[in-house]
């Protein structure tokens, strides 16, 4: 473990009254972190549409595999029964006989997980979501393990939420709405990014935010901006290989 | 869990078939405005703001759009700014007093408690706005909130067939596809907006048509869109802006 990095993520995550925060950049701070922290090999987050529908907000990884693996749970899966029951959630060997999410399972283990936990995103009485910790190894996350994964997930929760002051139910509605079309405009920019330099659509992920932190913007204005065409001198040539 | 958005979506069409004709953003209205709501309207977005009323369900609706159309104020302003659900439950409080000093007093004269603007975007996309306002104040309920959220969804996809010009022709500006089978887009992937984004450049069109004739082309293809999305981002399948599409290598 290592204590700098735990409680600067704390500190970061905590951090969330700044002029230049922005959602999804926050989120991928915390899924980065989890698999930093917590000895993951990939971390999701999922947060509650008020449709009733349950919808990537941000991934460790970009890849369109994970992505669809995080979707697949608005259907079935840990991340949904978490949500569901406001608990953590447990999977511990997704490739063997007998699995409660076979759907899930299999695009999990095809993925080459085999561990999975949903942990609670939790507001007062209010489930906004579910942190998602996957690992390649059979068996559970440790005890220690889980209860400061939950501590990541509940100031982020706290975070994400305070931005504004929160005193009325729809005012989380409202902002899980702009967390999740903040999601959407960055899934255009990839694709827009990715069919202009033709790279994959996880590496324009990566030169969107490295573009978004060298110049001190909001990841989610720089994807408008490029997908709109406000800005025409948009992306920077990429880096030689 | 999107049991909801089919039933919402039958009710679109038994609505449109009740007055003898295909879904469009009036049924969208009514069924909006059913909702222990007095009425609904539709404004169309032109760079980034309200800016054409395009229905309303009776008269107090239509001069609450169009106040806010001449004032340039009021929630269905603020909804496209903040790409979120503006819900102002009491017309009468000091915060919608203070964030409206012209729009909050007009809309009380006109008999409104409450007002509810939800933004008809899709990521960079910005469509328009679905309005709604209630003669008493009080918030929405957790389930009124979803519903609108859903008819917001089919308005959105109303309105960007009406505004878009020749592809969407494919996809029925009419609005025949609500009728059979939700849109993909309730099933929504990342993939979708991916394949939309990269149809900027292979087209060289802005993000609105892009999304546009994704779906044209999986409606001329009978495809789904989530479908042709993942064979655009996979780089199997290209589409060209003339004459028309073709398959990749």
């Amino acid at each position: 473990m290592d204590a700098d990095l735990l409680s600067a993520t704390f500190v970061e995550l905590a951090d969330t009254m700044v002029a230049d925060f922005d959602v999804i950049d926050f989120l991928h701070l915390l899924t980065g972190r989890s698999v930093a922290l917590l000895s993951a090999s990939a971390a999701g987050v999922m947060l509650a549409d008020p449709r009733g529908e349950l919808r990537v907000a941000a991934s460790s990884n970009e890849a369109a595999g994970l992505l669809d693996l995080f979707q697949i749970q608005n259907d079935q899966g840990p991340c949904l029964d978490c949500y569901r029951t406001g608990r953590p959630v447990t999977a511990t060997d997704l490739s063997g006989p007998g699995q409660q999410w076979p759907r899930f399972a299999a695009a999990a283990a095809k993925s080459g997980f085999r561990t999975v936990e949903a942990l609670p995103m939790r507001l007062r009485d209010q489930v906004i979501g579910a942190l998602n910790l996957f690992r390649a190894e059979a068996g559970p996350f440790d005890a220690a393990t889980l209860r400061l994964g939950q501590a990541l997930a509940d100031v982020a929760t706290i975070g994400l939420l305070h931005e504004r002051n929160v005193r009325r139910g729809d005012v989380v509605a409202e902002q899980l709405q702009a967390a999740l079309n903040s999601r959407v405009i960055i899934e255009q920019a990839k694709g827009k990014l990715a069919e202009r330099l033709t790279i994959d659509t996880d590496e324009a992920f990566g030169v969107l935010r490295d573009y978004a932190r060298n110049s001190n913007q909001r990841l989610t204005e720089v994807a408008l901006n490029f997908v709109t065409g406000a800005t025409a001198d948009f992306p920077p040539p990429p880096r030689p290989a | 869990m999107a049991d909801r958005r089919l039933e919402i979506w039958g009710e679109l069409a038994a609505h449109a078939a009740g007055r003898g004709a295909v879904v469009s953003l009036a049924d969208v209205c009514a069924v909006a405005a059913a909702s222990e709501l007095s009425g609904a309207w539709v404004a169309a977005a032109r760079d980034d703001e309200p800016a054409f009323l395009m229905y309303a369900t009776d008269p107090v609706g239509e001069q609450l759009a169009e106040l806010q159309l001449t004032l340039g104020e009021g929630p269905c302003h603020d909804v496209l700014v903040f790409a979120a659900p503006v819900l102002a439950g009491d017309l009468a409080d000091n915060e919608s007093g203070r964030r409206w000093p012209a729009f909050t007093p007009e809309a009380r004269r006109h008999g409104a408690g409450a007002a509810f603007a939800f933004p008809l975007i899709v990521g960079a996309i910005r469509a328009g706005v679905l309005g709604a306002y209630r003669r008493s104040a009080g918030p929405l309920t957790g389930d009124q909130l979803g519903d609108l959220l859903i008819l917001a969804d089919a308005a959105t996809m109303l309105l960007l067939d009406s505004l878009s010009d020749g592809a969407a022709a494919a996809a029925d500006g009419d609005g025949a596809w609500l009728d059979g089978r939700p849109p993909d887009l309730a099933l929504h992937r990342a993939e979708i907006d991916q394949a939309t984004g990269m149809l900027t450049g292979q087209l060289g069109v802005n993000i609105t048509e892009a999304f546009a004739r994704l779906r044209a082309y999986a409606y001329a293809e009978n495809r789904r869109l989530a479908d042709v999305a993942s064979d655009i981002v996979a780089r199997r399948l290209r589409l060209h802006p003339d004459p028309g599409p073709e398959e990749g290598p």
